[in-house]
């Protein structure tokens, strides 16, 4: 007679393979949460430290040694550089995103220009800067323009692969029903098909922005330095967190580490709130698959 | 260690109060202008401080120097990015052409000694001759226990171990070319020991060795890393407390180096006509043989007037005033006599 | 039915002109992308001619780099980005997976969201960050680790190559934060393959009495094999391009050794230290590097979105 006993899982090899292998994958979960704590930790505790009114608006002293505040001309170098490099780069993604989902529909042009936007997000962020000073600073000289540009260019391909995703999401009834009502394609485009993909749109040009703000590469090479604040995108060098950090992350001077991490903090903090606001936004108003 | 830095910080604040939106201030100071300088960055601190000290009294000027290695200074200089270069070395004469501006002159600012820096616990007191540093970075000797190191410090010779990690520069460096130079004087092409890497501010360095960014990149590899040796300027290598070597000089005896010992190598030195001089490998029982000398490079002819205003004054400043600062952050200032000729060299700089 | 059975009139007009003019503008939007990779394409291939007139092939297999001498060698540079790379794969694939696997087959629905949330907060970190981090702190703890690692493998000849004398900045120091960084890349994109496939062939597998370790070998692995594949060579790709923290942490030394603990350069690295004070030949040279970076970074991707395509589709059904 059956007992429960008989229909008891028994330990076998096979069990205990795959009880090894569940234990083996919540492991690698644990081993990269291990860095991501080790780095969070590190800079929070070594920067946030740093952190005060001063730091944040007071001029990066000339003296590279000196220890003390602060690095408010790189903050605004940043909020400077990558404002107007999204500017640039979220209207050309999304108009192209809407050429590649709602225009295209299959043809040669529609896939080479899909196709290319891939390759382009592969274009290391190092080839960029070295593009845009060969075209652009070697004319204009170091300003915080060329730095918009680089990030322009870099934002570009990501803008454009998130937007035709969230844009494929927006049902097709949506615009059948706009069509019948006698609109015409572009004013369909733009009061139904976009503002239903509106939410993930904005959240993937968030994210896009999040990124861009940390690039370091080409603002080395096509923005400069600066220890005051240059509120002239055309005229002059400029500085961003991100090259600051690199800069004095190669000093020996702990006055000079310390703006570092001050720096890295800051930057951390404006990528995570950009990136918080953008997943909020997704969690509740975008469309889901 | 507490109060320093606080003392730092009241200055910076201050700093920042007087340099914000004051731009009368200073009186009738009327000096605009805007000079961006990048180059070598031996001198760096030093200019840094010049800069902080003349722009408290000129505001309406700007002023910045942004190092990036001599070399890089002279490429910038050649293309027009800045106004001003700072460079350890001399432009090679073929080189001449590529300068756009046309003319350009050597105005030395600072000398200092080249220190050889080392990363080696319980041992405070190191010898070396040129022949053993020239056998250190060429990777002919790779371990501090080496009989060579040895034989020139019998007293430590029980604490030393480890395998020597060589640290130079990666970027084109006045510094490099310094030190080369001085290995090519002192040892030359003698056989045991012969510098084969020959000078320049690049040098095919042995495959394993390690690189860093400027004179600070490369004390922050010799700082960090156990058994590590590197040369380091000396305000940059007592800046962040590294221990450096005596090195032998020309007649023999160890000398540390010592702003003195930098003063001593520049007396004899012979000043061309274009203030350029070496003072490397010097004779002299005190001087220090790696004794480097830089100079700021600007174009005789400038765009402006204002360009030029600011230009001379603000290299009278660094040839007057600033000579007096800069032992404060461990420079020796210029003999006197090539001071004087530096300024007047100041008349040849021209706006149209 | 009585009536006009043409096709309605399209737009005409003002109204027609403006529809046109915006489809224009969404095809000239579309056309900046080939214009820019094209720019780059010609611009960095032309800049750096004179470099490879000069060394010929040799610029990609000599590893002497002296720009005083005019000899441009980039072989040691090519090895590092690859030798990186290659550490940075092995550490980071099978964790990749495996946090891939361990969300979207172990976990409960309910903790999905949070572990991948987590996982992603990875890929907002910058990587100058990274470097910052790598440098100041990792760097410096290491040597001790690869020290011990070195006297434990010293008596097996092959491994003693592979792990010599150690230096807190060194190829596997790059490995290790290149892997870190490229983690979330190929979790994101293993997660999307790995649940596309149906739940029906899974729960056909449990049916017959398997493991859930036996399915995921059985059904899940060999359906998403080319996507993981895909998403791998995308890490590889997003490895290889890594400037800044390999900047930081490799060493900058032109070295070719087999020893992982040791000194090299970068591709990216070494045109990020030299750039700002090369002219002429120099610079042709660096702009050179970036050329051969970029066709290889392009293989790598392109074979990725190849072999990913390829994967969706089997799965989607055709299109």
């Amino acid at each position: 007679m059956l007992t429960a006993a008989d229909l008891a899982p028994r330990r076998s090899r096979r069990t205990v393979t795959n009880t090894a292998m569940t234990v083996l994958m919540a492991l690698s979960v644990v081993a990269i949460l291990v860095p991501l704590a080790a780095v969070l930790y590190t800079v929070v505790s070594k920067g946030a430290s740093q952190l005060s009114p001063d730091f944040l608006t007071k001029d990066i002293p000339i003296v590279t040694r000196q220890k003390g505040p602060g690095i408010g001309p790189a903050i605004i170098g940043t909020v400077l550089i990558t404002t107007v490099a999204a500017v640039m780069a979220v209207p050309v993604g999304i108009l192209a995103a809407i050429y590649l989902n709602e225009y295209s529909a299959g043809s040669r042009l529609g896939k080479i220009v899909r196709f290319m936007a891939t390759v382009m997000t592969g274009v290391p962020s190092v080839v960029m800067g070295l593009f845009v000073y060969v075209l652009y600073t070697l004319r204009f000289k170091q300003n915080a323009f060329g730095g918009s540009l680089a990030l322009a260019f870099l934002m570009l391909p990501i803008i454009i692969r998130s937007t035709e995703e969230m844009l494929k999401l927006v049902p097709n009834n949506l615009r059948e029903a706009s069509a019948a009502l006698g609109a015409r394609r572009s004013r369909t485009i733009l009061t139904v098909s976009l503002p239903a993909a509106l939410p993930g749109v904005v959240s993937g040009c968030l994210l896009a922005i999040a990124r861009a703000a940390g690039e370091t590469a080409p603002i080395l090479f096509v923005v400069g330095a600066t220890n005051t604040v240059n509120a002239n995108m055309f005229n002059g060098v400029n500085t961003a967190l991100s090259a600051q950090i690199f800069t004095n992350a190669q000093q020996p001077f702990a006055g000079a580490q310390a703006r570092a991490w001050g720096a890295a903090f800051t930057l951390l903090s404006l990528a995570f709130l950009v990136t918080l606001a953008a997943r909020l936004i997704t969690a509740r108003f975008a469309l889901k698959r | 260690m507490a109060t320093v830095s606080l003392v730092a910080i009241v200055l910076v604040g201050l700093l920042g109060l007087t340099g914000c939106g004051d731009e009368s201030g200073g009186g009738t100071d009327t000096l605009g202008g805007r000079l961006n300088g990048s180059g070598a960055t031996f001198p760096k601190t030093f200019y840094e401080v010049a800069i902080y000290e003349f722009l408290k009294q000129h505001q309406a000027t700007t002023i910045t120097y942004s190092g990036g290695g001599s070399g890089k200074g002279r490429t910038d200089l050649q293309e027009n990015v800045v106004d001003w270069a700072g460079s350890d070395g001399l432009v090679k004469d073929a080189d001449r052409v590529k300068y756009k501006g046309g003319e350009f002159l050597y105005f030395p600012t600072v000398i200092a000694p080249i220190t050889v820096a080392y990363n080696l616990s319980g041992i405070s007191e190191l010898n070396l001759s040129p022949a053993t540093i020239a056998k250190i970075f060429q990777r002919e000797v790779t371990a501090w226990d080496d009989p060579a190191i040895v034989a020139e410090n019998p007293k430590v010779a029980a604490k030393l171990k480890g395998g020597i990690t060589v640290a130079h520069r990666s970027d084109g460096s006045g510094t490099t070319e310094n030190f080369t130079k001085f290995l090519e004087k002192a040892v030359g092409t003698n056989a045991g020991g012969a510098w084969k890497l020959k000078s320049g501010s690049t040098v095919d360095w042995p495959a394993d060795t390690q690189a860093g960014n400027g004179n600070a990149g490369v004390s922050q590899i010799v700082k960090d890393t156990k058994g590590a040796v590197g040369y380091v300027d000396y305000s940059d290598a007592v800046a962040t407390e590294m221990k450096f070597a005596a090195v032998a000089n020309k007649t023999g005896a160890y000398v540390t180096p010592t702003l003195a010992g930098a003063s001593a190598a520049v007396e004899g030195a012979k000043i061309n006509d274009d203030l350029s001089y070496d003072p490397l490998w010097a004779d002299g029982a005190a001087s220090y043989p790696i004794t480097a000398p830089t100079w700021i490079l600007v174009y005789a002819k400038q765009g402006t007037a204002t360009q030029a205003e600011t230009l001379r004054s603000f290299l009278l400043y660094l040839l007057t005033d600033a000579q007096k600062l800069a032992d404060s952050v461990d420079y020796a200032a210029i003999p006197a006599s090539l001071a004087a000729r530096a300024v007047t060299q100041l008349d040849r700089i021209t706006a149209p | 039915m009585t009536g006009s059975t043409a096709p309605p009139a399209p737009f005409t007009g003002r109204v027609g002109r403006a529809d046109a003019a915006f489809r224009y503008a969404t095809i000239a939007a579309g056309l900046v992308v080939l214009v820019v990779l094209g720019a780059i394409a010609v611009t960095t291939v032309r800049r750096a001619l004179p470099a490879f007139d000069l060394m010929g092939f040799r610029f990609l297999t000599s590893s002497r780099w002296d720009p005083n001498a005019d000899q441009f060698g980039a072989k040691a540079f090519l090895y590092g980005s690859l030798v990186a790379s290659a550490i940075a794969l092995v550490i980071a694939v099978p964790v990749s997976i495996g946090i891939a696997l361990f969300t979207t087959q172990v976990v409960p629905a309910r903790w999905r969201r949070p572990i991948i949330y987590t996982v992603d907060l990875l890929a907002v970190v910058p990587s100058v960050v990274f470097g910052l981090w790598g440098i100041l702190v990792f760097a410096k703890v290491v040597p001790g680790f690869y020290d011990n690692i070195a006297s434990a493998v010293h008596p097996i000849p092959g491994l003693r190559s592979l792990f010599g004398s150690s230096h807190g900045r060194s190829y596997m120091t790059a490995g290790v934060i290149l892997a870190v960084m490229i983690t979330p890349i190929i979790t994101s994109l293993a997660r999307e393959v790995i649940d596309t496939c149906s739940p029906s062939d899974r729960e056909g597998a449990y049916a017959l009495g398997a493991t859930r370790w036996e399915m995921i070998c059985g059904v899940v692995l060999p359906h998403a094999k080319n996507g993981l594949v895909g998403a791998v060579m995308l890490g590889l790709g997003r490895a290889m391009g890594e400037t800044i923290a390999v900047a930081l942490v490799i060493g900058s030394a032109n070295n070719i050794s087999a020893n992982l603990f040791a000194s090299g350069d970068a591709l990216p690295a070494r045109i990020a230290n030299e750039w700002g004070e090369a002219e002429g030949n120099w610079r042709a040279a660096l702009i050179g590097l970036a050329v051969t970076l970029f066709a290889v970074t392009i293989l790598v991707n392109l074979l990725a979105a190849f072999i990913v395509n390829r994967s969706t589709a089997k799965s989607q059904g055709a299109r």
